[in-house]
């Protein structure tokens, strides 16, 4: 019988094993299909072996294995330590990472067909190592291997982004991921540097002085600024739709960027012990999941819809988290994962088939494609919210904890955003799946089964997970009961109203857009993309002119010392040298001179 | 006193003889001087009763040193110009410096106290030779080292050597600027 | 004929003869200079063996006369060779190890 900790190691190097196969054998990699079913294979067996963990952990949820070994020794103790830390937490997260990267990849079976074979055996291997660095993560027993997979799981994003490197548009999307992330991460360096030398150690369960922990949980907080793509650092999450749709499915709806929101639920131990970061939290969530929703609904791109959307999602979460109730939080982002990725894959089909991801482009796609476009429709009423549907318990629960902690304001924020997500997948249904049918839409046809199946799935997962909510809480140290209280009733019903308001405009088209003409200057606002310019004048203006000055005080004043001492050596040198004139009476003069020197000095004392 | 009557003529001819010798633009009067200047010291060596010393001074200094000066500059003339010996464009320079540390030295000397003449008797040589084979033994024996080096350094030294060409006179300075290596000395061809 | 005025005497003979060192630019005349300046000495060690008692002061100075004609005897056959190699003896003919 194997042990968790041989479970997990399957789950962590059964995909490294893969990816480094398909990385190293060259022949594999260029045959593509091989590589395909090599790494669709690993995924399944990480699936398989987090699900064993799973159902151990279900009949004793308070279960904690906890196996480490020294990294980096220094004297008696070890600076760092590896390993593997399985709670009902972290074996949910890989359960939910493994099943959504399975469904992904055999997805990407049949969408990446189309793609030359040394192109799907580089995409599957990429997604193979996407699965260790998660994993790596959400097992981490310390911080400290936290971060290690976070930086890794960020490079395999980029890796992903710039799939089509040779498109510049996406290249600049890579490298604009990765700016932002970076910079975001240095939070995340800095903070566990001020733990370690706060607490001697890199885990999560420190205490620490209020003072302490609040600059702490600030910095850790703005690593998941960046990573969870919160404003103001949300710029690069719909820059990153540039990679191929599956990506955009696993990695920047379900899994990667839903990490920063992991990080708080493992370290919530310390944000607890920082009121005023929770506050803030609450605060730019509660903001971030509105001001994502209103730029969702003026989108024409169906993947910059759902990617506003999964930034708003986040936000969600991130005030959840900052109310207080790690339980909402993490319990949004399961059932996040289940519907974003179905809606993601969904919208792929449907890009597949129109060949553009433009929504003109689309309609009417209903009559062609009946699985994807069912599958479309419950994503969606999961995401608005929908009583039945998961995103309804989820969302009820984080609207009643916002509520209960006192956060109005932020409360409302959600209450709004909620109208408005309901609103804006209420506009893409209708515009791409009824109405009458595009020139594109003409020729569509319902996707193979490869790629069918997973949206299956996880459209089970989108209905019925939301039913399992009491067990996953006790599987997270909570409980829950669910109740219908005032949030989720005007939640409900602001969401049925963004319904039937979509409905009215894009559906029936018994109202134009030129009723709400009134809100034409928000929506100048928000077309502006005031912050991409802001960060650009910050960049030009501040980062570029400081390096500028530094570049010139390098240049002239420490090279210039340096240059400075050997031109002085070398002009002295020269200079010197003339006293060798190789004349013997030159050199009696110079010994007489010197004497005589010398003996008026010697004299005179 | 009819002592230091002898004393100051001896000094200024001393003096006299050295300032002649510097500046006597003909070698061999310079040389000549020289010899002069040596033998006035002899006497003041016995005055200072030291007669052996100024004995030897007469032997070796005036006998020897002078006359080998005097072959040394009959053997390094140049036919076509006799006493042509130019000085330096330093004159100024090195006057004042000597001049400097003479003054520096006799206000040191004349602020010193110092004993006077004590009046003893002269040093018979039996002395010095007491002193050499007892006291100063071992630097009696270098010294004679010494002096058997020098003679076989001077021989060697005087050697005809083999040039690979012809000496060549110099007109002033200039004409050896880079020319060191045409010459089978330094060892470059 | 006090220890002042010889010592005053050899200071004289002394500066004398660097002026002449200095000054000079012919090999053997540079000589004869610096037997000057030995002269000076060897009156300065006689006069300190006469007044401080004793025979060390006359014995060094037997040394000096013997050491400068050594000095004597070697520098002349360099000159002779300088004189063979450059056909005149003024010093400055010999600048080859110049920079």
């Amino acid at each position: 019988m194997l042990t968790p900790i041989d479970y997990a190691l399957i789950a962590l190097f059964v995909p490294l094993a893969a990816a480094f196969a398909i990385a190293v054998v060259t022949p594999l990699r260029h045959a593509g299909r091989p590589a395909a079913l090599l790494s669709v294979a690993a995924a399944l067996t990480s699936l398989g072996a987090s699900l064993v963990l799973l159902v151990q952990q279900s009949s004793q949820p308070d279960r904690v294995v906890h196996e480490a070994m020294r990294w980096l020794p220094s004297g008696a103790a070890s600076l760092a330590q590896v390993g593997i830390h399985l709670d009902g937490v972290s074996i949910a997260m890989s359960v939910v990472v493994t099943l959504v990267a399975a469904c992904v990849q055999i997805f990407s079976l049949g969408y990446m067909a189309d793609e030359p074979p040394a192109a799907q055996g580089r995409y599957f291997g990429y997604h193979s190592f996407f699965i260790f660095s998660m994993l790596l993560l959400v097992i981490a027993p310390n911080l400290l291997q936290l971060f290690a997979g976070w930086e890794l799981v960020g490079l395999t994003s980029y890796l992903l982004i710039g799939f089509y490197f040779q498109r510049p548009s996406a290249a600049k999307a890579s490298v604009k991921a990765i700016w932002v992330t970076k910079f975001a991460d240095m939070g995340l360096l800095l903070g566990l540097i001020c733990l370690f030398a706060v607490s001697g150690g890199f885990e999560w369960t420190a205490t620490l002085s209020e003072g302490w922990a609040t600059a702490i949980t600030l910095l850790l907080f703005l690593a998941v600024v960046g990573k969870s793509a919160q404003f103001p650092l949300h710029i690069w999450l719909p820059n990153a739709m540039e990679g191929p749709t599956p990506v955009s499915a696993l990695l920047h709806a379900a899994t990667m960027v839903a990490a920063g929101v992991y990080l708080v639920v493992r370290a919530d131990p310390l944000f607890a012990q920082a009121p005023n970061t929770q506050l803030l939290m609450a605060w730019l969530g509660g903001f971030t999941a509105l001001f994502a929703a209103v730029l969702a609904t003026l989108q024409t791109d169906i993947k910059r819809v759902l990617a506003y959307s999964t930034c708003s999602q986040l936000g969600y979460m991130v005030c959840a988290l900052g109310a207080g109730s790690s339980i909402a939080g993490y319990f949004h982002l399961t059932t996040h994962a289940f519907f974003k990725a179905l809606l993601f894959l969904a919208a792929g089909s449907l890009i597949h088939a129109v060949h553009s991801n433009e929504l003109s482009a689309m309609g009417g796609l209903a009559r062609r494609m009946k699985l994807t476009s069912a599958v479309f429709v419950v994503g969606a009423f999961a995401l608005a919210g929908i009583p039945g549907f998961a995103g309804f318990f989820s969302k009820d629960l984080i609207l009643e904890s916002v509520y209960e902690a006192g956060l109005f304001v932020p409360w409302a924020m959600l209450i709004a955003a909620a109208f408005l997500t309901a609103f804006y997948m209420g506009r893409v249904v209708f515009l791409a799946l009824f109405g009458p049918c595009s020139l594109a839409a003409e020729s569509a046809h319902e996707s193979g089964s490869s790629m069918t199946g997973p949206l299956l799935l996880l459209a089970a997962g989108s209905l019925g997970i939301g039913y399992f909510g009491s067990d996953f809480a006790r599987l997270s140290g909570g409980s829950y009961h669910f109740h219908l209280g005032m949030s989720g009733m005007l939640g409900t019903a602001c969401a049925l109203a963004g319904l039937l308001l979509s409905w009215l405009i894009y559906g029936s088209r018994r109202l134009t857009p030129q009723t709400f003409r009134f809100l034409a200057p928000v929506e100048r606002l928000a077309r502006s993309g005031l912050v991409d310019r802001f960060f650009e004048f910050a960049y030009r203006r501040g980062a570029l002119a400081f390096s500028d000055a530094v570049g010139f005080f390098d240049r002239y004043v420490v090279d210039g010392l340096m240059n400075w001492i050997g031109w002085t050596t070398i002009v002295s040198g020269r200079r010197l040298r003339r006293t060798q004139t190789g004349n013997v009476r030159d050199y009696v003069y110079a010994v007489v001179a010197g004497t005589v020197v010398l003996a008026f000095w010697g004299l005179s004392r | 006193m009819s002592g230091s009557l002898l004393f100051f003529a001896l000094a200024a001819l001393i003096l006299l003889g050295a300032v002649r010798t510097v500046a006597s633009r003909d070698l061999v009067r310079a040389v000549l001087w020289l010899g002069i200047v040596l033998v006035v010291t002899a006497l003041m060596f016995l005055m200072l009763g030291a007669p052996f010393l100024a004995g030897i001074q007469l032997l070796l200094y005036t006998g020897g040193v002078i006359t080998l000066m005097l072959f040394g500059v009959m053997l390094t003339r140049r036919h076509h110009e006799i006493g042509v010996d130019i000085d330096s464009s330093r004159r100024l320079l090195a006057g004042i410096g000597s001049a400097g540390l003479f003054v520096a030295m006799a206000s040191a000397i004349l602020r010193t106290d110092l004993p006077a003449w004590s009046g003893s008797a002269p040093v018979p040589a039996i002395e010095i030779g007491r002193a050499f084979l007892t006291d100063h033994l071992v630097a009696f024996e270098v010294l004679s080292v010494l002096l058997l080096a020098a003679m076989i350094g001077a021989i060697v030294l005087g050697r005809q050597r083999d040039f690979d060409d012809e000496p060549e006179p110099i007109h002033g300075k200039s004409r050896h600027h880079g020319t060191g290596g045409r010459h089978g000395k330094d060892g470059h061809p | 004929m006090t220890v002042q005025a010889l010592l005053l005497l050899t200071s004289g003979l002394f500066c004398i003869g660097i002026y002449g060192v200095v000054t000079r630019r012919n090999a053997i005349a540079l000589l004869l200079s610096a037997e000057l300046m030995i002269n000076a000495v060897t009156i300065n060690l006689v006069t300190f063996s006469r007044f401080a008692g004793g025979v060390t002061g006359q014995v060094f100075a037997v040394f000096t006369i013997a050491l400068t004609v050594a000095e004597v005897v070697v520098g002349l056959a360099i000159v002779i060779l300088l004189f063979r190699w450059r056909r005149e003896i003024a010093v400055d003919s010999a600048n080859e190890l110049r920079l």
